[in-house]
């Protein structure tokens, strides 16, 4: 007699109940293994696609707010449409990195032949000849640039995701997308401020130097930059900042290096105050003091600024405002204008502690000077 | 599932001012701000003193009271 009848004979209404239950499991485990993946691609997908759409709605929305400033208020032909387009495809090739000795320089060159490409072709493109329009013209072009080239590079990732139906290479893509999302949002809140030349958060470090330099004889340093020769309780302040009111940045690097070497100056110190982001939880507008150069960008200002310090010996300390990278690219907030102050007493002290009567300091304020002259 | 795209935000408004302060006497008038305010630039007579004021900040308040 076989043992399976037996079995069988053994198994009550209840037991059916139990061994349904394990088969439903067991399928359910048996599906999920085999099919899991593909579920989780699928949601990943229609998710990167919505993220896909809004980044597309942001470009296209950069991209007419760009042109609708060059023809209304920097009087461009109404043909200029297509000479923006291939503005926003352009590239810039940075040089190659396996030999670093010299990078810095190589760097430089590339990122100012960029910037005099950039002015020429904006400059041509609008009648007027107004510094203000011609610089927001550059930055509005700027934003439309960035936000094309960024819902390219996703489009790219979502599409060879989706070819190659990698899962890791969605997942990873879905877990960046508030991200991307989140600062992009900030480039396109960005085009409201700088179209009426409202000056943005980053411009603080202009701000603050500028009660500095008012009323005092300017001379340009370097290109987009100014400095004013100022006094404070004996001291000779050397202060520089971007030309304002327009959307510079200017090139404090240069300006600092030439104040020390082309003019003989022999600081005691140079300060310098910027817009710091600030981490989850800070506050915006606290205020934080530390040493080394205060200044972002693509690194080459940092390299000048810290190699004439170091030849010549030079403390360098920072003054930083925190704020988040919304806040530093979108119109001024009342918590960082108002640090303003705080700053400047700050930097008052700074000067107290660490130079004495009759020193020379240089102080560089850094950042987007849109709507802050000096 | 829950998306990892976030909504757009429902931003509060912000309204931009322009701050005029008299050099002399240190009054600041805050007005709205005006296409082509920039800090530094000349602004009214002071009311207090009749001096030339100039605006010192131009920054951007929430419209929603806050708390």
């Amino acid at each position: 007699m076989s043992l399976f009848p037996s079995v069988a004979l053994q198994v009550s209404g209840a037991d059916t109940g139990y061994i349904l239950y394990m088969i439903f499991f067991m399928g359910l485990f048996v599906f999920q293994f085999a099919f899991g993946t593909r579920i989780q691609v699928y949601f990943a997908l229609s998710d990167i696609g919505r993220g896909l759409t809004k980044l597309k709605v942001m470009k296209e929305k950069s991209r007419k707010e760009a042109i609708d400033y060059l023809v209304n208020v920097g009087k461009a032909s109404n043909d200029s449409t297509q000479r923006v387009d291939q503005f926003l495809d352009y590239v810039t090739i940075m040089p190659v990195n396996t030999d670093p000795q010299g990078i810095m320089n190589k760097i430089d060159h590339i990122v100012t032949t960029n910037n005099d490409r950039v002015r020429a072709e904006v400059t041509a493109l609008v009648t007027q000849n107004n510094p203000v329009t011609i610089s927001i013209s550059e930055n509005l072009l700027e934003v439309a640039t960035a936000l094309n080239m960024i819902h390219k590079i996703v489009r790219h990732y979502y599409i060879l995701g989706k070819k190659t139906n990698s899962y890791f290479t969605l997942i990873q893509l879905q877990m960046l997308m508030p991200m991307i999302i989140q600062e992009s949002d900030a480039l396109l809140n960005a085009v409201d401020s700088f179209k009426v030349g409202q000056p943005v958060g980053d411009g603080i470090g202009c701000v603050s130097v500028s009660k500095f330099m008012v009323g005092k004889e300017k001379r340009a340093i370097a290109k987009d930059t100014v400095m004013a020769i100022s006094e404070y309780k004996g001291r000779k302040l050397y202060v520089v900042k971007a030309d304002g009111p327009m959307a510079y940045v200017g090139q404090p690097g240069v300006a600092i290096k030439k104040v020390i070497e082309e003019m003989g100056v022999k600081p005691s110190a140079i300060i310098m105050i910027d817009a710091a982001l600030k981490l989850e939880g800070e506050k915006t507008g606290e205020i934080a003091e530390g040493v080394g150069a205060a200044i972002g960008g693509i690194g080459v200002e940092k390299f000048q600024i810290e190699e004439v310090a170091t030849k010549n010996k030079v403390p360098l300390y920072a003054i930083l405002v925190k704020q988040s990278i919304l806040e530093a690219i979108t119109v001024m907030r009342k918590e960082i204008a108002e640090a303003s102050e705080k700053v400047v007493q700050t930097l008052q002290r700074v000067i107290e502690e660490k130079t004495k009567e009759g020193d020379d300091v240089i102080v560089a304020g850094i950042g987007n000077t849109l709507g802050v002259a000096q | 599932m829950i998306s990892s795209v976030p909504a757009t935000d429902k931003k509060s408004k912000l309204l931009v001012y322009s701050i005029e302060e008299c050099p002399v006497c240190g009054q600041k008038t805050k007005r709205a701000f005006v296409v082509g305010d920039y800090i530094t630039k000349d602004g009214s007579k002071c009311t207090k003193c009749g001096n030339q004021t100039r605006v010192s900040l131009v920054y951007a308040e929430s419209s929603k009271p806050s708390g």
